[in-house]
């Protein structure tokens, strides 16, 4: 019932869209069914244990936290979209709430595979779902980004297969992709065919994640893509193919080969933060500085997993955190884009003067992704720091607080003048517009549970994060 | 033996795509590359199930891709792959170099099906390693298409290695996937030609830093 509820009524309700095609009912059939997968996605919160749907298809800690990432992230896009898209009408909107279903399909069956072959095609079939939604306003800019994207993670997708059929190689013994068998017969992998598929999942799974240096599309992406689609893919879409990373992870521990896969997370992680480092500070568009951001926070991602320890834990908070904050910028950079028309920070200045509610969510924004004291990503950043303290990686140290600093340094000039500086004339629109209800709800949705998953962390979160660290055979 | 003639046969049309410069003559070589490779599962394990995976590749990479991609540049009206990003001549050396690795790292994989020809794996790389080399190398976005199919082609040879292992259903993503991929793939590229004149991702380039 949970299953068909999940991965089913979404389906269902994209048929349903495409054939009414009317504007009103299909945003308030598109809400009502992200309405049920939340409600059904929270159910599982109480006493959470594994759940089994059938060999294919089960949840455990990992799966229910990204699922509920995925979930909220899709309920306030839902809630966005009626603000949104109410300037365009007809086709094009059926078509963005038709894949926007399909894609909250795919995403949940991420999520559940149990079996590695289903997961590589759950995770090839976003690609394709989101392309269309990426593409919707089909100005050259945007058919430019929707071809590298379709292009590089096609690609990645390739190589993903590979690693996948090479694991198949490496468990020939066993003749099964089942997660379970594998894991519990983890000793009879053949390890050069192992190494091999680790190597090839990880490149693949990573160009998907958008990890330098295999990230060029993402700020092209993200630049160009309506701002709730940005949200979706920088927060829901990342972190399942984090998921996946994290059941290459899980194998290469079972394996014992964490001495081979963790040097290569370790420098995945510090040249995605280098590469952020290095874009971010002479960044003149907002959302590209977002990609980037993107980059530098899967960077951190996979260094937590690199350093192992107490940094897994921190990692899976992190990418909590991550989803929730970019979530809100990007939603953010959708409300200034609806006022002002423009992308260039230069002419977008003085935000919190003329749309306070936004200006302020914007600020808070700030304090989110740089890590400020009172949210969660100082904390687990912090945490990711002391683990390679402890582990004595004295050059990732060095590096890591490098980066850091300087990626903190390039938001604050880029926020901080878009929000304070002062507006000129000249560029106003001609009509001033009103803040749209439908496009603040969201926001303070979002800033609320950043406060409930960063500052007040409820036991049951943190018990599941527990079990989801515990998935990989650390305490 | 046979087996063996098919593969070599294969790598030699991979080869002659890449130093191919006319996009007709490219899908068509694809299009004979590709029913090579679909009657392989019948070489290496005759059955009802070989037989199944060999109609279905046939339908699509045989059939439908070639239309497909015929059709594609009927409408952007292009022949020719012009300034290729590294020249011809390059690329095959490379190609060359690539190979031989290939078949140097294939030989120290211990192989874990002995009855199945030990030139299966090397080909397979070269013949990744060929779509790739398309794919990087060239600007117009068909003949990156074409990359991918070649590399596809290379995945599934590897995926032979498994066919009495795997269960069909890895099989039948691996179709589905080229074929939703190519024709979205197809639509983006008809919408590249309606913008800007020509499908020619040498154009591409208003995003960067």
């Amino acid at each position: 019932m949970g299953l068909f509820l999940l991965v089913g009524l979404p389906l269902l309700i994209t048929v349903i869209v495409f054939i009414l095609k009317q504007d009103k009912l299909i945003k308030l059939l598109c809400f009502l069914t992200i309405l049920i997968h939340l409600l059904v996605t929270l159910s599982f919160w109480r006493g959470f244990q594994y759940v089994s749907f059938n060999r294919f298809l089960g949840l455990d800690a990992i799966s229910q936290i990204v699922l509920t990432i995925i979930s909220i992230l899709f309920f306030v896009v839902s809630i966005y979209q009626i603000g949104y898209l109410s300037e365009k009408k007809g086709q094009d909107n059926w078509i963005f709430i038709g894949c926007l279903l399909s894609l909250l399909a795919a995403m949940t069956l991420v999520t559940m595979c149990r079996h590695l072959g289903l997961l590589w095609i759950a995770v090839a079939s976003t690609t394709l779902l989101s392309a269309p939604l990426i593409n919707y306003f089909k100005t050259p800019q945007s058919i430019e980004a929707t071809w590298k994207y379709l292009l590089i993670s096609s690609f990645g997708i390739a190589l993903g297969l590979l690693g996948t059929l090479f694991l198949a190689i490496s468990a020939i013994s066993l003749k099964t992709l089942f997660l379970d068998d594998i894991l519990n017969n983890a000793a009879l992998l053949s390890p050069s065919w192992l190494k091999l598929s680790v190597i090839f999942l990880l490149v693949g799974y990573g160009t998907k994640m958008g990890l330098a240096p295999m990230h060029t599309w993402k700020p092209d992406t993200y630049g160009e893509a309506p701002a709730p689609i940005g949200a979706l893919m920088s927060g829901g879409l990342t972190g399942c193919v984090f998921l996946a990373v994290f059941r290459v992870a899980q194998i290469c521990f079972h394996a014992h080969l964490q001495e081979f896969v963790s040097p290569i997370f370790i420098l995945m992680g510090i040249l995605s933060l280098a590469i952020a480092a290095i874009f971010i500070t002479k960044q003149k568009d907002f959302n590209r500085m977002l990609g980037y951001s993107s980059v530098e926070h899967m960077g951190i991602l996979v260094l937590g997993l690199g350093l192992g320890g107490g940094a897994i834990w921190a990692s899976l908070f992190h990418a909590i955190n991550n989803a929730f904050a970019k979530g809100l910028l990007f939603l953010v950079s959708g409300n200034i884009y609806q006022y002002y028309r423009m992308r260039k920070v230069a002419n977008i200045q003085g935000v919190i003067h003329r749309f306070p509610l936004t200006g302020t969510f914007l600020v808070l924004g700030l304090f989110v992704i740089s890590g400020f004291p009172p949210f969660g990503m100082f904390y687990s950043e912090l945490l990711i720091l002391k683990q390679a303290i402890a582990a004595q990686h004295y050059l990732v140290i060095w590096f890591y607080v490098i980066f850091l600093a300087i990626i903190f340094f390039g938001y604050s000039k880029i926020i901080l003048e878009m929000a304070f500086g002062k507006p000129e004339d000249n560029n106003l629109p001609q009509e001033i517009k009103k803040e749209n209800i439908f496009m603040i709800m969201p926001l303070i949705i979002l800033a609320m549970v950043l406060v409930f998953t960063g500052i007040f962390i409820p036991d049951s979160l943190y018990s599941l994060i527990d079990k989801g660290t515990a998935l990989l055979g650390v305490n | 033996m046979w087996l063996e003639l098919v593969l070599i046969l294969i790598i030699f049309l991979g080869i002659l795509i890449l130093g191919n410069n006319r996009l007709g003559s490219m899908i068509q070589l694809f299009a004979l590359q590709s029913l090579l490779l679909s009657i392989t599962p019948l070489l290496i394990q005759p059955g009802l199930h070989a037989g199944i995976i060999t109609i279905v590749t046939i339908l699509l990479k045989v059939v439908f891709m070639p239309t497909l991609l015929f059709w594609a540049i009927r409408h952007v009206s292009m022949r020719w792959e012009v300034y290729p990003l590294i020249g011809y001549g390059k690329t095959l050396i490379l190609c060359g170099l690539l190979m031989a690795i290939a078949f140097l790292i294939s030989s120290k994989l211990d192989l874990p099906d002995k009855s199945t020809s030990y030139l299966l794996v090397p080909s397979a790389f070269s013949i990744v390693i060929i779509g790739f080399l398309l794919l990087v190398s060239r600007f117009k976005a068909i003949t990156q298409v074409i990359g991918y199919l070649v590399m596809e082609n290379g995945i599934f040879l590897f995926a032979l290695l498994l066919l009495e292992k795997t269960p069909l259903l890895v099989e039948i993503g691996i179709l589905l996937d080229i074929f939703v991929g190519a024709l979205v793939m197809g639509i983006v590229v008809n919408n590249i030609n309606q913008e800007f004149g020509s499908a020619s991702t040498i154009n591409l380039t208003n995003l960067r830093d």
